[in-house]
């Protein structure tokens, strides 16, 4: 695989940390990040970003909104 | 007994559950009834696993209308997550949400368990959500101005100082992940919530969009790189003395309570 510039292994960032693509692909990747010191801190934070989502749990239902759920389906279920 | 009761993960303080109470009772006798009996129930419904959606399904199917409230509370979070990925507030969210559940309800018998209920379901959600989002005609929200598919540069490429999770509460981190999402244009919102935040492969969710599978992962890629931008902007403002002084209270009142539950526990 021809070398990769930092169009490219921007390109496939998200290949990347998927888990995805091809071995050669993850290794051209790797190589160019391993001497591109912009492109590794942009693999570094994305990565660093999604973790931080994945722990937050973002946007509980409120409380107020659960219950008015349950009230509606309840009518519903009680009248089918 | 009541859908509501037996909600697994309700943990209500005292102060909390006489506002929700006085909430509930707006709704008349019979649902009185059903939030005192709550507590009770909460504790009944802890440590059972979860049931598998597809025996659930079937179960509703064979007249069982019980085994619905299972569904909805397995699913209740992501279909709010989905509707307000799509419309951008909780109002009109929360009404897409319950036109989801009352439509997966009517028409479950259509589910043909060639995708996973949970992408069935999804499909709805999102559905409904773009269904109000087209009624909708004259509100823009500025965040979805900005809808264009083109190459997005990563701007910020300073390496992140510290570890954000040592300069900030877990909930003031929480705002900022709600915060950065809620201020992605609609389209890389929508590819974001349902790939990072509901998990669902690029399959799923381009199938729940309606687009293909290159698409949604051009929206994706771009929804990642905004997300690392906003993030990285809010993470590097040194957090202000309040902030601290929250932080460090919220650790130390921790700290307290869990030697407190150890003491007890010996």
């Amino acid at each position: 695989m021809k070398t990769m510039d930092c169009k490219d292994v921007l390109a496939n960032l998200s290949c990347y940390l998927d888990g995805e693509g091809s071995a050669e692909l993850r290794t051209a990747l790797e190589e160019h990040i391993s001497r591109c010191r912009r492109c590794r801190v942009v693999f570094d934070t994305t990565g660093r970003m999604l973790k931080i989502v994945t722990d937050a749990e973002p946007f509980e239902v409120p409380l107020s909104v659960s219950a008015r759920l349950y009230a509606r389906l309840e009518k519903v279920l009680s009248e089918s | 007994m009541g859908l509501l009761s037996g909600r697994k993960g309700l943990r209500l303080s005292h102060r909390t559950r006489l506002e929700f109470r006085a909430f509930a009772e707006s709704f008349g006798p019979q649902y009185q009834s059903h939030v005192l009996t709550m507590r009770k129930d909460e504790r009944s419904n802890q440590g059972i696993p979860d049931e598998d959606d597809l025996l659930l399904v079937e179960r509703v199917l064979a007249g069982d209308r019980r085994a619905f409230e299972s569904l909805v509370r397995r699913h209740e979070r992501r279909v709010f997550r989905v509707t307000l990925a799509v419309l951008g507030n909780i109002e009109d969210a929360e009404e897409a949400m319950q036109d989801t559940f009352v439509k997966a309800f009517r028409h479950l018998n259509q589910f043909r368990r060639e995708a996973r209920f949970t992408t069935w379901l999804t499909r709805i959600a999102v559905n409904e959500a773009v269904q109000k989002r087209s009624a909708r005609k004259t509100f823009v929200p500025l965040a979805d101005v900005d809808n264009s598919e083109e190459q997005f540069t990563p701007k910020r490429r300073e390496s992140w100082r510290s570890n954000p999770e040592q300069l900030y509460g877990k909930q003031e981190i929480h705002r900022f992940v709600e915060e950065a999402i809620q201020s992605l244009p609609e389209i890389y919102r929508e590819a974001f919530v349902l790939r990072d935040v509901e998990e669902l492969s690029a399959e799923e969710a381009a199938e729940v969009l309606g687009i293909s599978v290159p698409a949604l992962k051009s929206r994706l890629l771009r929804a990642r790189l905004m997300m690392r931008e906003t993030l990285a902007a809010r993470l590097e403002e040194p957090p202000t003395l309040k902030t601290k002084i929250v932080h460090k209270a919220v650790d130390v009142g921790t700290a307290v309570a869990m030697r407190l539950m150890r003491a007890a526990g010996r």
